[in-house]
């Protein structure tokens, strides 16, 4: 079976597009990455910045209008819901081959 | 407090602004190669650097805010700066604007792509003027030519002086000035060649 080449995600690029299930600006994208993995990924802005700015051009997340002008909101695209579904299959997989082999 | 500094290295540049912090001089403001800097409780501020330049002040306002929404001040830099400073107050000397070791190298690859084009730029200058013929190497040889005072060298004693001497800038002006484009094109290749190692430092050491 042929593997997408842009798997594995890095855990910064998978927290980010699930953030992105709904529309959020930078900050709200690291508050929502703490809320979400149990605040054991914080993420730094420039990090983050980085992130975003690949992102948009992989297209996996897009800019939206929003009624902050100043701060830019962005949502996950079908191409990132694809690749999250995708890695998500693969991460399932695995815990279920573990479990089947191990208890755990 | 203001202090003259010239760095090409980014590393170095954090490094010195965080001791100037832990003695309480905070940096403040930045232009050129002046630092400003305030009085600060020592060992109660973190300075990172960041390198980015940007297309469109929409896009720097919204790094800037993203910054500042996380507690870091955005101290110096502009739009197309390139470096762009940060403070934050805490007692965490490890805090970073960085949370893992790609994005933190990420900064020293563009560092080494703007050194790197900008040593790509002067390269036709240079070849033009080259293949035009006005680079005159025999300069080199006979500085002599480039001295145009009818005359000149057959003055004698303070009157030979005075006129040698008031020229020569202009001459080596005319014979050399051509020198600073192959000089600056080996400098930023240079600085483009450590922005590099830079980075693979950085991206290695986790």
């Amino acid at each position: 079976m042929n593997r997408d080449k842009n798997l594995p995600l890095t855990e910064t690029v998978y927290y980010i597009l699930l953030a992105l299930t709904e529309p959020a600006h930078g900050y709200l994208i690291l508050q929502k990455i703490e809320e979400l993995s149990l605040g054991q990924v914080r993420m730094a802005a420039g990090t983050l910045y980085g992130a975003i700015d690949n992102l948009l051009k992989l297209k996996w997340i897009q800019p939206v209008q929003s009624e902050d002008s100043r701060r830019k909101v962005y949502v996950i695209t079908d191409r990132g819901m694809e690749m999250l579904r995708m890695d998500s299959e693969r991460m399932m997989h695995m815990v279920e081959t573990t479990r089947r082999r191990i208890k755990l | 407090m203001r202090k003259y500094k010239f760095f090409v290295d980014l590393a170095k540049e954090e490094q010195w602004l965080n001791e100037m912090a832990s003695q309480g001089y905070v940096l403040a403001g930045k232009s050129g190669a002046s630092y400003r800097f305030e009085s600060g409780e020592p060992g109660s501020f973190v300075l990172r650097i960041d390198y980015r330049s940007f297309k469109h002040a929409a896009d720097f306002e919204d790094y800037r805010l993203l910054f500042e929404d996380s507690g870091w001040r955005h101290i110096a830099g502009t739009k197309s700066s390139g470096a762009q400073y940060f403070l934050k107050k805490t007692a965490d000397q490890s805090e970073d604007i960085f949370s893992d070791a790609d994005s933190k190298a990420g900064k020293f690859k563009r560092l080494s792509e703007m050194w790197f084009s900008l040593a790509v730029c002067f390269l036709p200058i240079l070849t033009a003027l080259v293949m035009a013929g006005n680079i005159d190497l025999t300069a080199f040889l006979q500085p002599a030519k480039l001295y145009y005072t009818p005359g000149l060298w057959d003055k004698t004693g303070a009157d030979f002086w005075g006129a040698f001497l008031f020229e020569t800038p202009f001459a080596l002006l005319r014979g050399f000035i051509w020198l600073i484009l192959p000089v600056s094109i080996v400098l930023y290749a240079v600085f483009a060649a450590k922005a590099r190692k830079q980075y693979n430092k950085t991206l290695n050491k986790i």
